[in-house]
This record gives structure tokens, sequence and C-alpha cells, in this order.
């Protein structure tokens, strides 16, 4: 799949895709939103939720790795090892 | 009439994620007639109250453990299961925010389940219910029994 047929599905499509095949890469909080960012394939799709894993305010979609910067203190070095 | 003695199911789970500790107290709520949910905060804590339980001491129907916890992972927590003769063949969910093969084949390896964490309230009513499959006959029997 790629970013813009992902981008293309309805959230509910979305959400299901990521369960199913998105790797968690981690979760950050702020005043706002708690956010968990998976990497599908080869981009990344970050979830925000206004209600963690109850309601989600949006989702957003990058094939660029600066995406990962919050996160990186999170990211294991066991998932870059083959 | 005085009401029947509901027989009470303790379900132990372990996670770091306060967030998820409550996503999953919630799930079993509609279960609360006959199911306890203990909790822990990390996988020492979770193996010492696992320890802690005396011989005569009613045991955990199921023990879901997060594998990335601090201290003591889930994974060692399992292995260190596997070795107590009182508590290794309690049905065991390793409940993970995304599945890799290591941790599927980690999974089989040590007779356990795998479960990955849900993107959406949703999907918690069904992977409520993989919980409750990985339960024995019986006590799978006593909970929809009471449940509905």
């Amino acid at each position: 799949m790629t970013l813009l047929e992902f981008q293309s599905l309805s959230q509910d499509e979305q959400v299901t895709i990521l369960y199913c095949q998105g790797i968690y890469i981690g979760k950050k909080k702020n005043k706002k939103y708690t956010k968990l960012l998976y990497q599908l394939e080869s981009f990344y799709v970050e979830v925000f939720y206004s209600s963690y894993r109850r309601i989600i305010h949006k989702i957003i979609v990058s094939n660029s790795t600066t995406i990962l910067d919050p996160y990186l203190e999170q990211i294991k070095l066991e998932y870059f090892v083959t | 009439m005085s009401n029947p003695v509901t027989p009470r199911n303790v379900v132990f789970y372990a996670d770091d994620d306060a967030d998820d500790l409550e996503l999953v107290q919630d799930a079993f709520a509609r279960y609360a007639n006959n199911v306890e949910v203990v909790t822990s905060k990390d996988g020492a804590q979770a193996l010492a109250y696992l320890q802690s339980l005396q011989e005569g001491a009613s045991i955990p129907c199921l023990i879901i453990l997060d594998i990335n916890m601090p201290l003591m992972n889930g994974r060692e927590v399992l292995k260190k299961i596997k070795l107590m003769p009182r508590l290794d063949s309690i049905p065991v969910v390793l409940f993970s925010t995304s599945s890799s093969p290591q941790d599927q084949e980690f999974a089989i390896k040590y007779n356990a389940g795998l479960v990955t964490k849900p993107l959406h309230v949703s999907q918690m009513e069904m992977i409520t219910d993989l919980f409750i499959e990985h339960c024995s006959d019986e006590i799978r029997r006593n909970i929809s029994k009471h449940s509905r």
C-alpha cells in the first residue's frame, strides 16, 4: 500500500489497517493530544487522540523520517537489527 | 431471597502504561459480576505479586502481560511463570503494541497468546473476547453465563 492509497481510505479503514499491519514506534503526550506513531510499509502514520484510544482527532501520514524525531528516545535498536 | 453467590475470577494484568491499564479495566467492566482485574505497573511488581500467592489462595484464571515494561519485561515474567509449578498452567497472553515475528515465535515457544493493543476503543470488545478465549473451558462457561 502506498501513502496515497492509505490517505484515500476512511478513518475506520485506516485504523483497521494500522491495527493489523502497523509497526508501533512510540507514544507522546502533550497538553492537548496523546500521539501514537506507527510505521506502515515505507511511510509513517501518526494518530492524534484527544481522548486516548477513544477519540481520534486526526491521522497524519508522512514519508519523511523527521516525523521520528520526537520519538527517537523510545525507539529500540533491536527493531533495526535483522 | 438472597442473591446467588457469584464466583470471582481474577484476571491479572501487568502494564506500565496507565492509559492502557485503564482501557483494559474498562473493557472488563462488562464482566464485573464475576471478573476482577488485578493490575501491576511493571514486570518486577507483577512477578512479586504472583510469587506472593500462597498455597490455597485463589490464583488468576488469566495473566495478561505487556511485553515492554520497565524493570522486567513481559517476556522475562512469562519465562519465570513457566518455572513456577503452581502457575505454569495459567493461560498467559502477551499484550503488545504491535506484533513482530520475534514476538510471535516467542509466544508460540512459551505457549502464550499474543494480542495487539487496539488503536481504538471500538476494537476493545473484540480484544476482551480474545482474552477470555484463552481462559479454560470451565472459566469461559462461567464468565459467559454471568455476563449476559
